[in-house]
C-alpha cells in the first residue's frame, strides 16, 4: 500500500508540474466543446430559426404560387426573396444569381401553374362523373423549377422538395375537392344544402414531432446536448498522449530500468498511474460538464440537461476513465519512443472517434463502417450518454455499455502486460 | 573480510534477440562478501549485460546465478530487497526535487517515516545537496544528479551494490566524494560490484578487477596483481591496454 501511495504522490506531482499537458488535458477540450457546440448550434439555427435565403419567382400568382410561398415561409427553414440586387426576380436572373452563389436555392412557379392544376381536375372530375371521354383528352403538366448551387447539402435540398411536394399536393386536393363542388352544385338542384367546401379547408391528418424519451418531461435535442458528451468522451480518451507520453518518457530516461530493479510489481508501479490518470479524467469530465452548465449558456446556448439518473453518469464515466487509462496504458506499452506513442495515441483516437460517431454521427455512416463502430469503445460511451442526456435513460439502460467499457480495460491490460513481458525478455 | 563469496556466477551467457554474436560468453566468477569489484573492459566487452543480469535485468540465456546463497532464476523479488542498483543513465525524474525522487525511491523500497526522511536528510548532506534538496532536478548540474542518482541506490542500505560507470561525466570534485562515500559503505559491509572506465579510479577503489573483452573474462585479480602480473606495465590503464590492444571499439 505504501508503495502505490508513493507511485500516486509521484505520478500526481509529474502531472500536476507539466502545465502544457495540463492544458491539453483541461483547457484544450473545453475549448473544443465550447467551439463545436457554437459553430454547430449556428448551424441549426440557421435552418431552424433564420432560415437559409432562398429566392423566389412566382409567374403563377395564383393559389399555387401563394400556397407555396406562404407554406415555405411558414416551415421557418428559408427566408424568402423575391428581388435579386434590388430588381424583381426572374427566372433568368434567378438561375444566374444561383450559379453565381449568391443563393443557395432557387424556386420558379410558371405562369398558369394553379389554372393548369384546375384544368386537370376538372378533366378527372368529369372523367370521373362520365361527362368526359379519357382518351380524348390530355392532361397539361405543370412544371416547377428549383435551381440549385452544387454547394447545398443534399439534406436540405430534401427538406425542400419535400416541402414543395407537399405544398403541391394540398393545392392540389383543395382544387380537387373545389371543382368537385362546383360540379356537384351543377347537378344537385338543392345549392343550400351543399357543404360549402369545409373539407378542403381542414386538416383530417396532422401530424405531431414527439421525442421518444423515457424521461417524465421532454428532453430537447440540441447541438449542447449532443455535443458535450461526445467532446467529453474524446477528451478524455484524449489522455493517452500524456499517458503514454510519461511511459515512453520513463523507458527513455532510464526510470524503468531502474524501477525493473526494485522490489515492486508492475501491476504495482502501473495501478499508481492508473489510479492517477482516471481520477484526471473524471475531473476532465466534470469540468466538460460544468461547460456546457454553466459557461455554454452565457453565449445563448441551451444549458446541458442531465437526464434523470445521475448513478447512471457516474457509472458510465467512472467505465469510460477506465477505458480510456487502459488504453493509454497500453499504447504507453507498446510505443519505444515519445513520438511513436503522440502519433498512434492520437491518431488512433482519431480514428476510434470517428468511427465511434463522435465527428458524423453513426446513422448516416454507410452500413459497413456503421457495423465497424460498434468495435469502438467511444461508441459504447457515446451510446450510453446519449440514453442518458437524450432519452433519459437510467443506469439499468448504461449497464451493458458500462460492462463493455470495463471489459475493453481489462483487454487492455491484459495486452500491456503481454507485451511488457515479451519486450523484458529482450 | 570473509571468503564466503556472495555472488556465484557459472558458465553465464546471453544472446541479445536478434544478434547471432553473445554480448557474454560463459563467464565464471565469484564475487566475495564486502568486497570491492571492478568490472573493467572497452565499450561494448559485455561490462553492462553482466550488471544488468546480476540485477534482474535481463534473463540469462545459459548458466547459473546465485546471490547471497539465492538462484536468481525464481528468487528475483527476494533478491531485489537486498540490492542496491545505480545505473548508467541518470534514473530520476527530472520533474521532481531531490528529495521527491529519493522519498519515491525509498517508499519503493520499504522505507517510510522518519526514518527514510532522517536518511534523504542524511545523504543529501554527506552529497552537499541539502540546500538544493527542493529543486527541481532538471535545474541541476551534471555532477548533482550523478550524486542524486547514487543515494537512490543506497537509501535503503543495500547488502550487495551495483554501479554501472557512477563517476561518468563528473567533475573530480563530484568523484571525490562518490569514492569516498562508496568506500565508507563498503567498510560498513556493502559488496560493491562496479564498472567503469576510469582506471587510476578502479586501481585505487577496487579490492579485485576483472577485465572482460568481447564478452569474456581476460583476467582477474588484484590491482597490484594484475600490474605485477604483466611486464612492463606501472599501472592497471597499461596493463588494461595491453590486454585489450589499442584497436578502437564500437
Amino acid at each position: 500500500m505504501i508503495k502505490l501511495l508513493a507511485v500516486i504522490k509521484k505520478e500526481a506531482l509529474i502531472l500536476h508540474r507539466d502545465r502544457v499537458g495540463l492544458s491539453v488535458l483541461f483547457l484544450m477540450p473545453m475549448i473544443l466543446i465550447f467551439v463545436m457546440t457554437l459553430i454547430q448550434d449556428s448551424a441549426f439555427k440557421s435552418l431552424n430559426e433564420r432560415g437559409i435565403p432562398i429566392v423566389f419567382v412566382d409567374n403563377d400568382k395564383d393559389s399555387l404560387g401563394i400556397s407555396i410561398a406562404q407554406g415555405l415561409l411558414n416551415s421557418g427553414m428559408c427566408s424568402l426573396n423575391y428581388t435579386i440586387d434590388g430588381k424583381i426576380a426572374t427566372a433568368e436572373v434567378l438561375e444566374r444569381a444561383v450559379s453565381d452563389g449568391k443563393f443557395l436555392v432557387g424556386v420558379v412557379v410558371p405562369k398558369g401553374a394553379t389554372e393548369a392544376i384546375r384544368n386537370n381536375v376538372k378533366l378527372l372530375v368529369k372523367q370521373t362523373l362520365g361527362e368526359s371521354d379519357s382518351i380524348q383528352t390530355q392532361s397539361e403538366s405543370v412544371e416547377i423549377s428549383i435551381f440549385i448551387d452544387p454547394i447545398t447539402k443534399k439534406s436540405f435540398l430534401t427538406s425542400v422538395t419535400s416541402t414543395l411536394r407537399e405544398f403541391i399536393s394540398e393545392i392540389k386536393t383543395k382544387i380537387m375537392f373545389q371543382t368537385f363542388s362546383e360540379e356537384l352544385s351543377e347537378l344537385i338542384p338543392d345549392k343550400e344544402n351543399l357543404p360549402k367546401n369545409a373539407f378542403a379547408q381542414s386538416q383530417i391528418i396532422k401530424y405531431k414531432e414527439v421525442y421518444a424519451s423515457k424521461q417524465i418531461g421532454e428532453i430537447v435535442p440540441n447541438a449542447v446536448q449532443h455535443n458535450v458528451p461526445a467532446w467529453a468522451i474524446f477528451a478524455m480518451f484524449f489522455i493517452v498522449l500524456p499517458l503514454a507520453g510519461s511511459m515512453v518518457k520513463e523507458k527513455n530516461e532510464g526510470t524503468v530500468l531502474r524501477l525493473q530493479t526494485i522490489p515492486a510489481s508492475f501491476l504495482v508501479l502501473i495501478n499508481g498511474k492508473i489510479i492517477v490518470y482516471i481520477f484526471v479524467c473524471l475531473i476532465q469530465f466534470a469540468l466538460m460538464l460544468s461547460v456546457g452548465l454553466f459557461i455554454l449558456p452565457i453565449f445563448g446556448l441551451p444549458t446541458l440537461n442531465f437526464g434523470n439518473s445521475i448513478s447512471g453518469i457516474i457509472l458510465l464515466s467512472v467505465a469510460t476513465a477506465f477505458a480510456a487509462t487502459g488504453y493509454g496504458v497500453m499504447m504507453g506499452t507498446i510505443a519505444s519512443t515519445e513520438q511513436q506513442g503522440a502519433i498512434m495515441g492520437s491518431l488512433s483516437v482519431l480514428l476510434l472517434s470517428a468511427i465511434g460517431g463522435v465527428w458524423v454521427p453513426t446513422y448516416v455512416m454507410p452500413e459497413l463502417m456503421r457495423n465497424i463502430s460498434y468495435f469502438s469503445p467511444l461508441n459504447w460511451s457515446l451510446n450510453g450518454f446519449y440514453e442518458l442526456f437524450l432519452r433519459g435513460g437510467d443506469i439499468a439502460d448504461v449497464l451493458l455499455a458500462s460492462l463493455k467499457l470495463f471489459v475493453f480495460f481489462l483487454l487492455t491490460m491484459a495486452v500491456s502486460m503481454v507485451v511488457n513481458k515479451i519486450k523484458r525478455k529482450i | 573480510m570473509t571468503n564466503d563469496p556472495i555472488i556465484k556466477i557459472n558458465s553465464l551467457s546471453k544472446t541479445f534477440a536478434g544478434s547471432s554474436e553473445p554480448a557474454v560468453r560463459g563467464i565464471s566468477l565469484d564475487i566475495e562478501k564486502e568486497e570491492i569489484f571492478g568490472l573493467l573492459g572497452p565499450n561494448g566487452a559485455g561490462k553492462t549485460t553482466m550488471i544488468s543480469i546480476l540485477c534482474g535485468l535481463y534473463p540469462p540465456s545459459h548458466g547459473k546465478v546465485t546471490i547471497d546463497g539465492m538462484s536468481l532464476n525464481g528468487n528475483l523479488d527476494k533478491i531485489k530487497q537486498i540490492i542496491g542498483v545505480v545505473p548508467q543513465d541518470i534514473a530520476l525524474y527530472q520533474m521532481l526535487s531531490a528529495r521527491e525522487n529519493l522519498s519515491f525511491y525509498g517508499h519503493m523500497y520499504g522505507l517510510s517515516g522518519k526514518s527514510l526522511k532522517d536518511k534523504i536528510e542524511l545523504w543529501l548532506n554527506n552529497f552537499g545537496l541539502t540546500d538544493a534538496g527542493n529543486n527541481r532536478l532538471s535545474t541541476y548540474s551534471g555532477g548533482m544528479k550523478r550524486r542524486v542518482n547514487l543515494i537512490a541506490g543506497i537509501l535503503h542500505e543495500p547488502k550487495i551494490l551495483f554501479l554501472d560507470e557512477p563517476t561518468v561525466g563528473v567533475d573530480v570534485q563530484s568523484r571525490n566524494v562518490i569514492i569516498d562515500h562508496l568506500k565508507e559503505l563498503n567498510r560498513a559491509g556493502t559488496t560493491v560490484v562496479y564498472t567503469s572506465h576510469h582506471m587510476d579510479e578502479a586501481e585505487s577503489f577496487c579490492s579485485r578487477v576483472a577485465i572482460i573483452d568481447n564478452g569474456k573474462i581476460i583476467v582477474e585479480g588484484s590491482p597490484q596483481q594484475l600490474i605485477a602480473k604483466n611486464e612492463g606495465c606501472t599501472n592497471l590503464e597499461a596493463v588494461f591496454l595491453h590486454l585489450t590492444k589499442r584497436k578502437l571499439r564500437d
